[in-house]
């Protein structure tokens, strides 16, 4: 008898246990169902429309964003370099290659939350495209970093992970047909403060 | 030994039972995230203010932001309103280099969005109204609703947002008049 409530109890304990972790650790998880990945970077093209899966609904009700809408523009995020490493605050990287066709876009370091990284300057840790300096055909060299460097700088500061958002406004892209011939710019470590 | 293993067999059962509930409870539990969140931004937003009232986003207007907002080179505000009691008109002054719009359902999900390039002379001037007051408003067109654009939702409860770029810092008291000048009235009709 005892034996039979014990056994009950560890199904209980299984199902409630199990099935609450698994839907927070699912939503907790950066990646998840409806992405599109293009190089290390990726996008929710679906998020916060009644399209969406239950996944990203309910990452949208707990989280309480108001997700960008197709005629807004689409994000991506990074979390790893080229070499798959994750990003960090205390190396600096280099953000090269052609981007795609948008009115404009912005890039931006993010902490885990992805609020923009604190500088504690008045800089922001955020470029968009109007002020850039562009190569000869059209491509883009953004170095990452604490230090100043010639060309275009992106500020960043502190320590621990970090994150990349690129958000393309006005863009052709943000309709799904769009995104299968897309390339994004590479994102390569050039360093780390020790 | 026969005793062990009926154990054995038992406690196997259990857990299997456990996992195929856990199962079910991850199912459930999934869907009942957005009915029961009182995180999401419609919760947010009438903690802090009042329906038809514009209320910043950003941290720019002093203090956290409400709903954890967007760009850091972006402005937006975002005023809730309630179709059952009529359409709600929005209007913003001024000239940004861009602006959007997204006009969302009660659990936060996009339903439509447009920017300055769908406006007639990139005047920010919308309404949004169920299919049965479009069909009441077609009947007789007010002359000062000719220019804005019209947003047919099927819906009662919604949140309208404005986001605009700042491109520099030059912009910031600029794009933040607009914001702070637009409104989000009942429209009597």
């Amino acid at each position: 008898m005892l034996k039979n409530a014990f056994l009950m109890l560890l199904s209980l304990a299984i199902a409630i246990g199990g099935g609450g972790a698994s839907v927070w650790y699912a939503l907790k998880i950066q990646d998840g169902v409806g992405a599109i990945r293009i190089g290390q970077w990726t996008a929710f093209p679906d998020i916060g429309t009644p399209a969406a899966d239950p996944y990203s609904k309910a990452r949208v009700a707990r989280e309480g964003v108001l997700a960008l809408g197709r005629a807004e523009g689409l994000s991506f995020v990074a979390e790893n370099d080229a070499a798959g490493d994750q990003l960090k605050r205390e190396c600096s990287y280099r953000i090269e290659g052609g981007f795609p066709t948008a009115r404009f876009w912005t890039l931006y370091a993010a902490d885990q939350s992805l609020g923009v990284v604190e500088t504690g300057k008045p800089r922001l840790a955020a470029l968009q495209s109007y002020q850039l300096l562009r190569q000869a055909d059209n491509s883009v060299t953004i170095s990452v970093g604490h230090h100043p460097m010639p060309g275009n700088w992106l500020l960043t500061d502190g320590s621990g992970r970090m994150y990349f958002v690129l958000t393309f406004y006005d863009t052709p892209i943000a309709s799904s047909t769009g995104l299968s011939d897309v390339s994004l710019p590479r994102i390569v470590k050039a360093g780390c403060d020790a | 030994m026969r005793n062990v293993l009926a154990t054995l067999r038992r406690l196997f059962h259990a857990v299997l039972l456990g996992l195929v509930g856990a199962g079910i409870v991850h199912i459930v539990v999934l869907l009942l995230v957005p009915e029961f969140s009182e995180r999401d931004a419609w919760s947010r937003l009438s903690m802090a203010s009042d329906l038809y009232r514009m209320n910043r986003l950003d941290a720019e207007a002093g203090g956290a932001p409400v709903v954890k907002s967007v760009d850091p080179l972006f402005y937006a505000t975002a005023c809730r309103f309630d179709l059952e009691e009529g359409m709600v008109r929005i209007k913003a002054p001024g000239n940004v280099p861009f602006w959007s719009v997204s006009v969302y359902d009660r659990n936060g999900h996009n339903i439509y969005s447009f920017n300055d390039h769908t406006a007639t002379g990139g005047k920010l001037d919308a309404v949004v109204l169920t299919p049965a007051q479009m069909i009441d408003v077609r009947k007789d067109l007010p002359e000062d609703l000719q220019g804005a654009i019209f947003v047919e939702a099927p819906i009662d409860e919604g949140i309208f947002v404005i986001r605009s770029f700042v491109p520099d810092d030059s912009w910031k008291p600029i794009v933040s008049r607009f914001l702070d000048q637009s409104s989000c009235e009942l429209q009597d009709f």
